[in-house]
This record gives structure tokens, C-alpha cells and sequence, in this order.
């Protein structure tokens, strides 16, 4: 294979192909070496857990909630001297990723974690898609998992889980606690509601489902129930359906750039239900500072909020405001709370393997900051669910009243 | 069609007896790569996967787009609809594996047969537009109809094969996938090919049944895009619109064809190490990586139009520089 | 059934609508039209809008309405050296290295905005965009009606800046044929540097329209893009007033969709009409491309 004197025509193709070939072949062989030398370099004397959560993307703000619930428990565990593995005490290391709210990266990220950094356990992502991909990774290389963040009803409907544990609020509790707010409140109205829902996993267990037994079974007349799909962008014709069928109740399931564009354009369609719960999008702060006045009275369920009796829940909101400067969000309880619940398995255990660990898990019996946490045997832990209502850019638990922070606002301003 | 094609199958003008040493060093070192888990363990056999599947998505695209100048940014309909047909088979029962990824290939090929007629009367920039919004508006129907599990998706029933298995499935298929392209670039095809994406009317005005030509490019890139995305399925174990049908897949696609060399023999493979390995490097900076991704795909257009590859043969031509006699016509780098 | 008023509300708000999103093509429109360049970031462009508008109106309480022109004339001038330093050097290579590389700067400027201003959702809160107005059995938001009426009035400029000015002239030369504009003197370059221009600014007066009326996140602008394509192609490419006719035209098609199939199905409407109309009439149901 030596270079002949090529003619024009010939010589890339004599030449230059064996020759990218091999060279490329060299480069690809030390990449592998590479790769592989890494691997072997990893730590052999720390606990590693790993996390692969939507930093970027649509759901980054849920990621960076994740993220401090999860370092703090980390770093709370690592400051009192780690975990004792078999007598000896070990720190605890984070490895987290980023899946950019794409379930294949969320599927490779942890096939990485696990194959590449050797972890010991699995902290999950955020919402059904995304856990899905990372559990049945983890499921596949029996690899213990502890994820909030992941609605009930839609964890289990995915198959029996034998390694993935979920602690987080059951689809039908959130659904059902707008209308015993209610009847607690005994508040006057025509009992007509209109559901708008989009058509994603929770959505259609919660507002296909669910919102409408509930309502029939308490004397509700469901006038309209539509789902829309999840990046829908225009609701004019739901919007004016509700108004003519005159719903003073509207119950709403949409992420957050739905929520506030459906909010909007219910108030320039001029339909002003009664009573309006939107559920999921509602949530986060981003909602109120988006919509400003239009925000306030909208109802939405929660699973946590830092006036619960439980311990370190003040202190933990306290912490994250001071840290980060942002408002606190329930969602750095869960993922707080999820990350302890491993932790703790992990040294009751007093071992790495997977096996003891995922038995620790199921053991685990126990009040954290988000509430008491027992799996049953559907891997699922229940949270309790409270109705919020915004006020001025603030949330307040209007219901259940042993749980209240404020007045409930009736009818919407 | 197929004995059009077998009597096209003569080793001419272009072929070389060097294009297929390339081939079957490829092909060799494919096999080798079977092997390859014992020796580099979980992780690399992952990533080999990973590779594998891009590369597969990489030639087809650049058989499409690079030789075909079918600028296509649709590639994720076919992947797309071969994961939701393997998922169904799968689900159905009864069907093996090798089954399925067949049935995922030869649905995605039908899904573009039947939009050729329309799509293929949009010419350059109408027709990317055009297999972008073909993309999209799957995607918006998969997520609509509930059949097909609307925005939830689908879950496969059984458990998936281990890792192992279904990297040598995905070996397979970019052996598949180099072969073709062996074929199509050691036949008179490539040169009908390539008279239809350098000037249409003037190649069916001597002759080429252009439609055929461009629907029989059009059918194989999306066969394999199709079996791409089956085999990814097949790896997730659960699935639903945005994940499979979503733009990802054609960027994707498309950055890894540019970076490594667009209509190059060698850009596929080229990109795909490339940029697997700076996800890989990046992945604990994702910011950095999305911009990075976009920044090397400006520099690549305006810098290296030919891509990586053609960079390394800019390298190449310095390192063999004085056999490059001025006045000499050079033999670009468009010839496979 | 729906009701009467349930169809003439959203026919109006289709109409009315149709008219806003006009003016998110109509940057896209003269892009292609003259510069035969397919920009796909031009989503990112009316996004930046939108941030503008939001700024605006958060750093200095000026209604985003009132400076429509400043968030304008701020995004057109940001456009003028990505148009110099990335594409104009592309200016020989065919279509596609110019496309892709408006794509890469797709993925960046998405990127850019997400670190620089989160990943929240946003929108311009204004009490005017909170108000239905209502005319007989007709329902609207009173900021499609606003929103309408700038559009309308921005794409009347533009045509009539494109008709009867000389940079007009200039530019509906460069269009039909640019060697030959360039031969009887019209600087190409700056023609083409000034329409792309023109077109970010359009595009981000209708941002900030969107911003004001509904929400926005860093990654919104990929679905108006395509909205935008299926305008463009039916209004013909270039054809200023056909962008309009183009926009309502879809609006309408839309509610129509949405009331009939349900509101899931406006989006997909819009496609399947974009792809009937552009295998068979590409070149837009107004042939007549005058720019």
C-alpha cells in the first residue's frame, strides 16, 4: 500500500480511503481506550448515586428543583460523616445529567450511570415520559430507583415494578379534592363543570377519567369534557363551548405555557367560571408572574407546602429561598425527600448491593419532610394532597382547614 | 422495478476495486465490533449502540440527501413509525424480533412511497420545507389519535433483549446499511442518482426516469430509518410521539451527516464518532453542548463544506501535496 | 351542534388571528421571497421579539405597543451581523449551506435564551389583552382586534415601502433577478442585508403581538415557524399582501378545524393544508408573486 504517483482521478481513491479508514480506525480505538480508562478510574471508595433530570428543555424548572433537593440530601448525608458500608464509612457522590426532557437521553443517561459510573442506586426524573425511560433501564439492570415526581396511577399502569419506587400524589386524590373543597365550603353554584384537559398521561387520567366519575358520583353534571394536545396553543373553541354551556366550574389539566395561555384567553373570551382549578401548570411560580391579576383565585392541589407538620419542612423552603433567591416549590420536597428515602435504605442496608438496598427500600416506614413514606406493593407511596389557591403572586392552603394558611377566595376575582 | 435494478448492477465508471476494500474493511470491522462487549464492557457496548443506530440514520440520510440532494428534515416520520410498528407487532405476539425490525423497515418504506408523489413534486427548499412539516404533522396526529396511545405512548409487554442482543442487531443493521450503500455507489445508479440531484430536467431529458430514481433513494434511506428506529423502540421498551416522532431525530441526522461530510462515502462515520464523542465529553454541561452543537455546525457550513471528512482530505492532499501537480484536474470530493 | 354564536366567534377570532399570524410570516415571506433563503431560526426571531416586548415593558413601563417600533428596529439591527458574518459568505453555495446554518443558529439562540432568561414560561401581562369585545352574536378578544389592526397596518407599510420606494424597486429587482440587478447597479448585498433586516424586525413585531395575546417559552418559536411556512406558501412567496390574505386564510381554515374536529386539531389542519397546498400549487394559491 505505498503512495504510487496517482492520477487525478485515482489517487483519493487509492489513497486517501484506506487511509481515513485506518486513521479513522486509530482515532476510534483510542477514543475506546480512552472510555475505557476513565471507567476503570472511577472511584472505587464512594457511594455513587446518579440522577439524570431535565435541566434543560421544556421541564428545566422542575430539573433545577430536583437538583437542590437532591444535592441537599447528598450533602446533609456526606456532612455527618456519610454512610457505613460494611463497617466503614463512606461518602456519598451525585452524579447528575441532564436529559433535556428527551426520554431516549433520559434512557442513555442511565444506561451510562450505571454502566460507566458503576452506580449504586437511581434517583429518578421528572414526570411519567421521562421516568418511565429511566426506570425500565433501571428495571432491566436490577438497579434500585427511587423517584418522586411521577403521578401514581401513571407510574404503575407501566408494568409491576420490581426496583423502581415511587413516592408521590395519586391521580385520583388530586382529582377529587377540588370538589370536597366544595362540599366543605358549601359554596352556592350551578354545579356545572367543564373539563379541559390535555391528552398526556396524567391528563387523561385526570381529567378523562377521573374529574368525571367523581363529579357524577357528588352530584356534578359534567357539561363538557375536551382534551387538547399537550403543546395545543389555541382554546378558542373550548373556551366558548364552557361559556355557552355556562359552567361555574372549570377544571383545568395543562403544563404551564398551556395554563397560561388558556387562562388568557378565558379572560378575553370573557368567561369567568366560579370556581377554576388548573391542575399541574397552575403550579409553579412562573404561572402567577406570567398572568399577574389573572392569577389570583385559581385553584391547584398540592402535595406540599412549608407550613406542614412535618420535620424540617419550614426550614427546608428556608433554605432554598436564602440559597437560591428563588421561591420555594413543592417540588424540592419530593425529590428531597426521594434522595433521603434512598440514602436511608441504602444505610440500612450497610451494603452496595442492589438486592439488600431494594429490600431496605421496601421496608422503608418512615416520616420525612413531605409526610409519613410506606410502599406498598405496587411500589407506591402516597402523599397527602391539599388544595392551594394564588393570591397575589402567593400560594395559601385553602383546604383541608386543619392544613389552611388563608381564606378561600370564592367566587373568582 | 427489481430487474431494472439487477440489470443496472454493472461495476463501471467510478467503482474501483478500492471502494470495495473500504467496504469490506467496514464490514470487517463491523463484525469485529460483535466481539467488541467482551472487551470494552457495558458502557462501551451502550454507546456502541448508540453509534451504531445514528450511523445507520447518518447513511441513509446521506444516500438521500448527500447524493441524493433530497435535503430531507423528515427523517423523523420513518423513524418514528418503525417504532410504533415494532412496538405493535411485539405487542401482538408472535412475531420475532427480527420480524418486527423487517416490518418497521418495510412500513417506513411504504409511508414513502406513498408521500413520494406529493412530496417529490417539491423541488430544493420546498421540499425540505416540505418533509418538515410531513414530520410535524405526524407527530400531531400520533399525538391526537388515542389509538396509537395519544401522548402516552405505547409500552412493549415483554422485556426487552439485554444489551448485548440488541447491539448485535444493531451491528447487523449498519452492516446492512454499509452494503447498500456498497451497492448503490458501485453501480450506474449512483451516477443516475446523481444526474437527477445535479440537474433534474436536464437528466429526464436524456433519459433518467427521475421519480423512479429519486422514489427507489427515497424508499431504502427510509427502509433503514425505519428498522433504526425499531430497534431503538425495541431498546426503550416504551414510547410515545415526542420521543419518537419528535425533530430531535432529523437534527440529529442532519448535524451528524454535516459535521462529518456531506455526500462523502466516509462522512457518516466520521460524524457519528464525532459527535457521540463530544456528547459524551459534554454531557455533564449540557448548555454547553446544544450551543457547542450549533456552533460547529455554522463553522462546518461555512468553513468545511465537505465536512469533516472533506477536511481530512484537505490534511490529506497537504500530506501528498506535491502529487498534486498544478493544472491538474481535482477530483473534488463528491465521488464516492 | 354549536351554537351561532359558538361558529361566528370563531370564524371572527380566526379571521382576526389569521391577521396576527400574517405578521409573523411576513419576515419569513420577504426572506424567502427575495433572498431564497429559508430561515429557520425566524421562529427564534419573534421570540426575541416577545423577550423585547417583556423587557420593555418590565425595565421602562412603556407599552410594548407603543414601542413596537424601538423592539423593531432593536431586533432588525441585532440581525444585520448575523446576516453579514454568517451568511452573506455563503452567498455562492446553493440553498441548503445558508438554511442549515440559520439552523444552527436556531439551536443557539434557543439555548441562549433559556440560560439567559430560564426556561419559565412568560407573557405581557396588559389589562387590554384581558377584555372580549362583543358585537351581536360575535365574541372576540379585543387584542385580536388591536393585534389585527397593527398587522394590517405593518404589512401595508411594507408593501407600500416594497411598491413605491426606491429601496422597494431595489429590492423586488434583487428578487426576480439579482445578476442582473447587480449589473445595472443595485448593491445586492446591501439589499439582501436590509431585507433580512426588515424581516427580523417584522418578525419581531409580531413576537411581541404573540407575547401580548398568549404565552411564550424559549422553544415556542419552532411552532410558529411551521404555522408560518404554511402562510407563506399559500400567500405566495414575496407577496407582501398575499402573506395577509395567506394569514387569514389559515385562521379561518384553523377555527373551522378547531370547531368541527376540536381545538387538538387546529395545528394539524394547518399542516395537512400546507402540504395539500405545496404539492400541488408550490408556488402559492396567489401565483402572481409580486413583491
Amino acid at each position: 500500500m505505498n503512495c504510487q504517483r496517482p492520477t487525478a482521478v485515482k489517487w483519493h481513491r487509492a489513497k486517501c480511503p484506506r487511509r481515513r479508514v485506518a486513521i479513522g480506525a486509530r482515532a476510534g480505538s483510542a477514543l475506546v481506550a480512552l472510555v475505557l480508562y476513565s471507567a476503570a478510574a472511577c472511584a472505587a471508595d464512594d457511594i455513587v448515586v446518579g440522577a439524570s433530570i431535565p435541566l434543560s428543555g421544556p421541564l428545566a424548572g422542575f430539573g433545577s428543583f430536583q437538583q437542590w433537593g437532591y444535592k441537599r440530601a447528598v450533602d446533609e448525608v456526606n456532612k455527618a460523616g456519610g454512610i457505613a458500608i460494611d463497617g466503614k464509612k463512606l461518602n456519598v457522590r451525585l452524579i447528575l445529567r441532564d436529559d433535556k426532557t428527551d426520554p431516549n437521553v433520559t434512557a442513555s443517561n442511565t444506561e451510562t450511570l450505571i454502566s460507566r459510573d458503576h452506580v449504586t442506586a437511581i434517583l429518578g426524573s421528572c414526570t411519567p415520559v421521562l421516568v418511565n425511560a429511566g426506570a425500565l433501564v433501571a428495571e432491566r439492570h436490577r438497579i434500585p430507583l427511587v423517584t418522586a415526581c411521577d403521578p401514581l396511577e401513571a407510574f404503575k399502569s407501566v408494568r409491576k415494578w420490581s426496583y423502581a419506587w415511587d413516592l408521590f400524589f395519586h391521580e385520583p386524590d388530586l382529582a377529587a379534592a377540588p370538589f370536597r373543597m366544595l362540599e366543605a365550603f358549601k359554596v352556592q353554584t350551578n354545579k356545572r363543570v367543564a373539563i379541559l384537559h390535555d391528552n398526556g398521561p396524567d391528563g387523561q387520567v385526570v381529567g378523562g377519567q377521573v374529574w368525571p366519575e367523581i363529579a357524577k358520583s357528588t352530584g356534578y353534571e359534567v357539561v363538557q369534557n375536551s382534551s387538547f394536545p399537550v403543546d395545543n396553543t389555541q382554546f378558542t373553541s373550548l373556551i366558548a363551548e364552557a361559556k355557552s354551556k355556562n359552567a361555574d366550574i372549570a377544571l383545568v389539566d395543562a403544563i404551564t405555557p398551556q395554563a397560561v395561555a388558556l387562562r388568557k384567553q378565558m379572560a378575553s373570551a370573557n368567561f369567568t367560571p366560579k370556581v377554576l382549578v388548573i391542575e399541574k401548570g397552575g403550579e409553579p411560580v412562573q404561572f402567577a408572574q406570567a398572568l399577574g391579576k389573572l392569577s389570583d383565585g385559581v385553584l391547584v392541589g398540592g402535595y406540599w407546602d412549608p407550613s406542614f407538620p412535618y420535620p424540617g419542612a419550614a426550614d427546608l423552603a428556608k433554605a432554598f429561598e436564602k440559597e437560591t433567591g428563588q421561591t420555594s416549590s413543592q417540588h424540592i420536597a419530593d425529590s428531597y425527600a426521594a434522595a433521603q428515602v434512598l440514602l436511608d435504605a441504602i444505610a440500612v442496608a450497610g451494603s452496595t448491593d442492589a438486592q439488600k438496598i431494594n429490600e431496605a427500600i421496601a421496608k422503608t416506614d418512615k416520616t420525612y419532610v413531605v409526610g409519613p413514606i410506606k410502599f406498598d406493593e405496587n411500589h407506591t407511596s402516597k402523599l397527602p394532597i391539599v388544595e392551594d389557591q394564588w393570591r397575589s403572586g402567593n400560594t395559601a392552603v385553602v383546604w383541608p382547614s386543619e392544613r389552611a394558611t388563608g381564606k378561600f377566595l370564592f367566587p373568582l376575582p | 422495478m427489481a430487474a431494472q435494478i439487477a440489470s443496472t448492477r454493472s461495476l463501471s465508471v467510478g467503482a474501483g476495486s478500492a471502494g470495495i476494500v473500504a467496504t469490506a474493511l467496514l464490514l470487517l470491522g463491523l463484525g469485529a465490533m460483535i466481539f467488541a462487549p467482551r472487551v470494552v464492557g457495558e458502557y462501551g457496548t451502550e454507546i456502541g449502540f448508540r453509534a451504531l443506530i445514528y450511523l445507520t440514520l447518518a447513511e441513509a440520510w446521506n444516500l438521500l440527501a448527500g447524493y441524493g440532494g433530497l435535503v430531507s428534515l423528515g427523517s423523523s416520520s420513518f423513524v418514528g413509525i418503525g417504532a410504533y410498528i415494532l412496538m405493535g407487532m411485539l405487542n401482538a405476539g408472535g412475531f420475532g424480533i427480527v420480524t418486527a425490525l423487517t416490518a418497521s423497515g418495510l412500513g417506513a418504506a411504504a409511508l414513502a412511497i406513498m408521500v413520494s408523489p406529493a412530496v417529490f413534486r417539491l423541488r430544493g427548499l420546498y421540499f425540505t420545507v416540505g418533509t418538515l412539516a410531513l414530520g410535524e404533522a405526524l407527530r400531531l396526529f400520533m399525538i391526537n389519535v388515542s389509538y396509537f396511545g395519544g401522548a402516552t405512548g405505547i409500552f412493549l409487554k415483554s422485556n426487552p433483549p439485554p444489551t448485548e442482543v440488541l447491539y448485535v442487531y444493531a451491528v447487523a443493521l449498519a452492516g446492512i446499511a454499509t452494503l447498500v450503500m456498497e451497492i448503490y455507489t458501485g453501480t450506474r445508479f449512483s451516477i443516475l442518482l446523481r444526474s437527477v440531484r445535479d440537474d433534474e430536467d436536464a437528466a429526464s431529458q436524456v433519459g433518467v426516469r427521475a421519480f423512479r430514481v429519486k422514489l427507489l433513494a427515497f424508499a431504502v434511506a427510509s427502509l433503514l430509518m425505519g428498522a433504526a428506529g425499531g430497534l431503538q423502540a425495541l431498546k426503550l421498551g416504551a414510547i410515545e410521539p415526542y420521543g419518537m416522532f419528535g425533530l430531535q431525530w432529523s437534527i440529529d441526522t442532519l448535524s451528524i451527516v454535516i459535521i462529518g461530510g456531506l455526500g462523502v462515502r466516509f462522512g457518516p462515520i466520521v460524524g457519528t464518532i464525532f459527535v457521540i464523542a463530544l456528547a459524551e465529553a459534554l454531557a455533564d454541561y449540557p448548555e454547553l453542548h446544544l450551543a457547542m452543537t450549533g456552533v460547529i455546525l455554522i463553522l462546518v457550513i461555512r468553513f468545511a463544506p465537505k465536512g469533516l471528512c472533506g477536511l481530512g482530505q484537505d490534511v490529506c492532499r497537504l500530506l501528498i501535496g506535491r502529487w498534486d501537480r498544478p493544472g491538474m484536474p481535482r477530483a473534488g470530493g463528491a465521488l464516492p | 351542534m354549536p351554537s351561532v354564536e359558538l361558529i361566528a366567534s370563531s370564524l371572527a377570532s380566526g379571521f382576526l388571528l389569521g391577521g396576527i399570524l400574517a405578521l409573523t410570516a411576513l419576515g419569513l415571506s420577504l426572506v424567502l421571497g427575495v433572498m431564497r433563503l429559508v430561515n429557520l431560526a425566524h421562529g427564534e426571531f419573534l421570540i426575541a421579539g416577545a423577550y423585547a416586548g417583556l423587557f420593555l415593558v418590565k425595565y421602562t413601563g412603556i407599552d410594548p405597543l407603543l414601542g413596537l417600533l424601538v423592539i423593531g428596529g432593536v431586533i432588525g439591527l441585532l440581525a444585520l451581523p448575523m446576516h453579514q458574518f454568517l451568511l452573506m459568505p455563503l452567498a455562492g453555495k446553493g440553498p441548503e449551506a445558508p438554511m442549515m446554518t440559520t439552523f444552527g443558529v436556531s439551536i443557539i439562540l434557543q439555548n441562549a435564551f433559556v440560560l439567559a432568561f430560564s426556561a419559565d414560561t412568560r407573557a405581557i401581562e396588559r389589562d387590554y389583552a384581558n377584555v372580549a369585545l362583543t358585537l351581536g352574536p360575535v365574541t372576540v378578544a379585543q387584542i385580536y382586534v388591536i393585534g389585527f389592526a397593527i398587522s394590517a397596518s405593518v404589512v401595508g407599510a411594507v408593501h407600500i415601502l416594497i411598491a413605491y420606494t426606491a429601496f422597494g424597486r431595489d429590492l423586488r429587482a434583487s428578487a426576480a433577478d439579482a445578476d442582473a440587478a447587480a449589473t445595472i447597479g443595485v448593491n445586492v448585498r446591501r439589499v439582501h442585508a436590509l431585507t433580512f433586516a426588515l424581516g427580523a424586525g417584522c418578525a419581531a413585531l409580531g413576537g411581541t403581538l404573540i407575547g401580548i395575546a398568549f404565552a411564550f417559552t424559549p422553544v415556542s418559536g419552532a411552532t410558529y415557524l411551521l404555522t408560518d411556512f404554511a402562510i407563506v406558501v399559500l400567500g405566495g412567496l414575496g407577496n407582501i399582501l398575499g402573506t395577509l390574505i395567506g394569514g387569514i386564510t389559515l385562521g379561518v381554515l384553523q377555527s373551522i378545524g378547531g370547531v368541527v374536529l376540536g381545538d387538538g386539531y387546529r395545528d394539524l389542519v394547518g399542516l395537512a393544508l400546507f402540504l395539500v397546498v405545496l404539492a400541488f400549487r408550490p408556488q402559492g394559491l396567489l401565483a402572481a408573486s409580486r413583491s
